[in-house]
């Protein structure tokens, strides 16, 4: 069985603490998979432990077939495995056009750089209109178009989204839903991390609920179990 | 380790141990490298008040020392006045400079701090390089006079009387340091370098306690760059050099920053290998690059310099 | 009196220049790595010495000289950032563990060189003899050529960190090592690179300076106290800033030297850094605080 993206068993944390405790998913191409579920229950650290910024202490992660377990991140970014990280800081004194270009660094992103820039400025028109302007100086929702920008100029061949719809409005959570879902047609397959749900649910094919580390469920198209009790498992289990 | 017998009985111990050196070590040579290491040592525990202790980026230590070393000279040698006093009186000029350092600095960010304090101890040089007709410029000042106690010249009983003056200097100091680090201020101390914004927060007034703490670092500091003119009866600007800064500095984290009696027994180990050293034949300037290189060996295997090492390695150490 | 104002100006256009030249290695460093390089000065003594052994030792001539000069320090700077910083990357104590292991390399060097080359005097040939009327005022050809090298070496960086894939990589690794990793920058090389480009410059400032001052072991000390200087005026944060304040430095510092003489203007500008750092902890150029 091959998928596009394999985990298997994969435990990780930070110095001491163990965030993830053998956890396993998988993702095919075309699919859009979702990971919800409580702060600081590992889904950041999954992502991060992906993209080769944390080492795994067991288990497998293999994409396209290559097995890329503690590969290092300038190798899994140029095999097109990238991620737009959580908080869309990137960098405050470089203005929209400089971090767009840069972030075609990659080799194999170099190639495409002028055709996915036009690409990126369709899908976010309002980036466009910021060309010149710092990144710190953009709104929330811009600088997370940009992050997301950025992420596409990598030209990936499967993407990761942490959270990208934290702390935005829900009018700005719809635009941002409508982009993602052109970048799903388009057929990159996507890794969501969210805490809106119902965004979650809106684009993804199978959702994974992540719990201290570990997947506890898994609800794709075919079980998927009524919105409501999709809440309730969110909420219902785990009021703080 | 069990602290009474780490902070007070191994002290007291190896107090009369070194009270009794001069019964064993007759020589000149081997007294001169012990009152030599005295002095390194009070100069690098007391530095440690403020770079170990307090956590305060201060690079201008070694100019202390250069200011007393300096101010006793011209004292004793141009102004006659007694070599006693001359010591004594070294260390409020040390203080004194201390102070215009601290001063600006109080306020000032990490970087700038290094880079203040750094650049005064610079000019401190060039003013005494510059200034020759006082300080004799780059050939310094030479033939100052020696500690008389009545009759008594020091100069006799190959250097017992020197020994004892600066074991004596060493001890004073660090009662001192003991009893500022254990004091309540030495123990805000501790606090405003562990988590400035905290302290800040409870109320301590953060500049004013690295001007404090900066100030009081340089008292015995001079004062033994006082005793240091008298004993050697020479002042060079080599005081002010990188030479001293990095023989100092290393006694400080390989002995661990943050502990008093650390830089203490660094002092003395290091001085005994780098004398050593300077013995072999083209090794005089190529010691320096050893200091250095055990400098940076320390900073990456251990932080805590060897004293912590040492704590690491007995296992009923238990933690304060 | 006009004409010993404008003689003073240009000496200071002079100075400014050679201070820009030494500053903005160390802003470099500063913005990508965010540690300060204590051993800055001793790279640009290394550039001179080895600048000196390939032009007059070996006798392959001045441009050689500087060129071999340039690229042994940058050659350094990349071993002392592998193994002098690299290995405290993320420490909570980075900075002040980088200034002492710098200051430790800054005495590997000098002591080094002293073992090495001997403490006495040697001088590198000028590239361009004679003088050279400038503004009505006369200075030698070589310090002329200096202050037109010099900007167009800053202006160079400036278009590198700009415009270039490369460049650009610098300031994002300085400004976000996250992100900057995310789009495949590898942080390591960055900062290797970094550190070299400024190790670099030190490189060529002192293969420039050696024909117009005397190369020892220590003639790295007092440019490393003036780029200091420099840096605490313009703010450690911009190259612009840094460029721009080395100039201002220059200038005031050669009519410091013409209203109060040599002895006293180190001193003076000592105390009008301090001054500016009472008004403004993070620089003249910086945010005031």
């Amino acid at each position: 069985m091959d998928h596009l993206l394999n985990i298997v068993d994969v435990t990780a944390g930070y110095g001491s603490i163990t965030i993830l405790r053998g956890i396993s998913l998988h993702l095919d191409p075309g699919e859009c998979i979702g990971l919800f579920g409580p702060n600081g229950h590992g889904k950041s650290t999954l992502l991060h432990t992906i993209s080769g910024l944390i080492r795994s202490t067991s288990g497998t992660i293999s994409f396209d077939g290559t097995d890329i377990t503690g590969a290092k991140p300038p190798q899994i970014v140029n095999s097109g495995l990238i991620q737009s990280p959580q908080g869309n800081t990137l960098f405050g004194d470089m203005q929209v056009f400089e971090t767009l270009e840069l972030a075609a660094f990659s080799r194999r992103a170099r190639k495409d750089r002028e055709t996915n820039i036009q690409k990126v400025i369709e899908l976010f028109p309002r980036l466009g209109e910021r060309n010149t302007q710092k990144a710190k100086t953009l709104s929330g929702g811009e600088r997370q178009m940009l992050s997301i920008g950025c992420a596409l100029m990598c030209a990936p061949r499967l993407l990761m989204l942490d959270e990208p719809t934290l702390g935005l409005s829900p009018r700005l959570k719809e635009e941002l839903a409508v982009a993602v879902g052109k970048i799903a047609e388009s057929g990159i397959p996507l890794v969501i991390v969210e805490q809106d749900v119902e965004f979650l649910m809106s684009l993804a094919d199978r959702l994974y609920l992540v719990e201290h580390g570990e997947i506890v469920r898994e609800i794709d198209r075919a079980n998927a179990p009524g919105h409501d009790e999709v809440m309730r498992l969110y909420f219902g289990e785990h009021t703080h | 380790m069990n602290p009474a017998l780490r902070n007070i009985v191994l002290p007291l111990a190896c107090l009369a141990m070194l009270a009794l050196v001069p019964v064993f070590a007759i020589d000149g040579y081997t007294r001169h490298l012990f009152v030599i290491a005295f002095i390194y040592a009070i100069i690098a525990s007391n530095w440690n008040l403020s770079l170990g202790h307090c956590g305060v980026f201060n690079f201008g230590h070694l100019s202390f020392f250069g200011v007393g070393v300096y101010t006793t000279a011209i004292a004793a040698k141009t102004f006659d006045v007694n070599p006693w006093l001359a010591i004594l009186f070294a260390g409020v000029t040390a203080a004194i400079a201390a102070f215009l350092v601290a001063a600006p600095v109080a306020r000032l960010k990490g970087i700038y701090v290094v880079l203040v304090t750094f650049a005064f101890s610079q000019l401190a040089m060039q003013l005494v390089l510059s200034q020759s007709y006082i300080t004799g410029g780059a050939e310094g000042i030479v033939r100052i006079p020696y500690l008389r106690l009545g009759d008594y010249s020091f100069l006799k009983d190959y250097k017992l009387g020197y020994y004892y003056v600066g074991l004596g200097l060493l001890v004073i100091s660090t009662l001192f340091l003991l009893a500022v680090t254990n004091s309540p201020f030495g123990k805000s101390l501790k606090a405003v370098r562990d988590a400035e914004d905290y302290a800040a927060a409870r109320g301590i007034s953060v500049s004013r306690q690295r001007v404090l703490v900066i100030v009081l670092s340089a008292i015995f500091t001079g004062i033994a760059g006082g005793f240091y003119a008298i004993y050697l009866r020479v002042a060079s600007p080599e005081v002010f050099g990188f030479g001293t800064l990095s023989l100092a500095l290393s006694m400080v984290l390989i002995g661990g920053a943050g502990t008093t009696y650390g830089p203490i027994v660094a002092a003395l180990a290091l001085t005994f290998a780098t004398e050593s050293l300077a013995g072999l034949r083209g090794f005089e300037e190529a010691r320096f690059i050893v200091v250095a290189v055990a400098m940076i060996l320390v900073l990456r295997l251990a932080p805590g310099g060897l004293l912590g090492l040492l704590d690491k390695l007995i296992p009923e150490k238990r933690q304060e | 009196m006009t004409e010993t104002l404008i003689a003073t100006l240009v000496s200071g256009l002079v100075l400014g220049s050679l201070y820009a030249l030494m500053a903005s290695g160390l802003s470099v460093v500063w913005t990508t790595l965010g540690v300060f390089n204590f051993s800055h000065g001793a790279l640009m003594m290394v550039g001179a010495f080895i600048a000196w052994t390939v032009s007059e030792a070996a006798g392959l001539g001045l441009l050689a000289g500087i060129t071999a000069g340039t690229l042994a320090a940058a050659v350094i700077g990349v071993i002392i950032e592998r193994l002098l910083i690299r290995p405290f990357y993320g420490n909570r104590n980075m900075l002040l563990i980088t200034v002492m292991t710098t200051l430790a390399a800054m005495i590997i060097l000098e002591k080094g060189a002293q073992i090495i080359w001997g403490a006495r005097l040697k001088q590198l040939p000028r590239l361009i003899d004679g003088e050279v009327s400038v503004f009505g005022t006369t200075i030698s050809a070589h310090e002329a050529v200096l202050a037109v090298i010099a900007p167009l070496v800053l202006i160079a960086i400036w278009r590198f960190t700009v415009s270039t894939s490369t460049g650009r990589s610098l300031r994002a690794v300085g400004q976000n090592q996250n992100s900057a990793t995310l789009i495949g920058i590898d942080v390591p090389v960055a900062f290797a690179l970094a550190f070299g480009l400024s190790a670099a410059l030190a490189g060529l400032t002192g293969a420039l300076l050696g024909s117009i001052r005397f190369i020892t072991p220590v003639m790295g000390a007092d440019p490393l106290v003036k780029a200091m200087i420099v840096v605490i005026f313009g703010g450690l944060g911009s190259l612009g800033a840094t460029a721009g304040a080395a100039y201002v430095i220059g200038i005031i510092e050669a009519l410091l030297i013409l209203w109060l003489g040599l002895y006293w203007t180190p001193f003076v500008l000592f105390l009008l850094m301090i001054i500016v750092l009472i008004f403004r902890p993070n620089g003249i150029f910086g945010s005031a605080e």
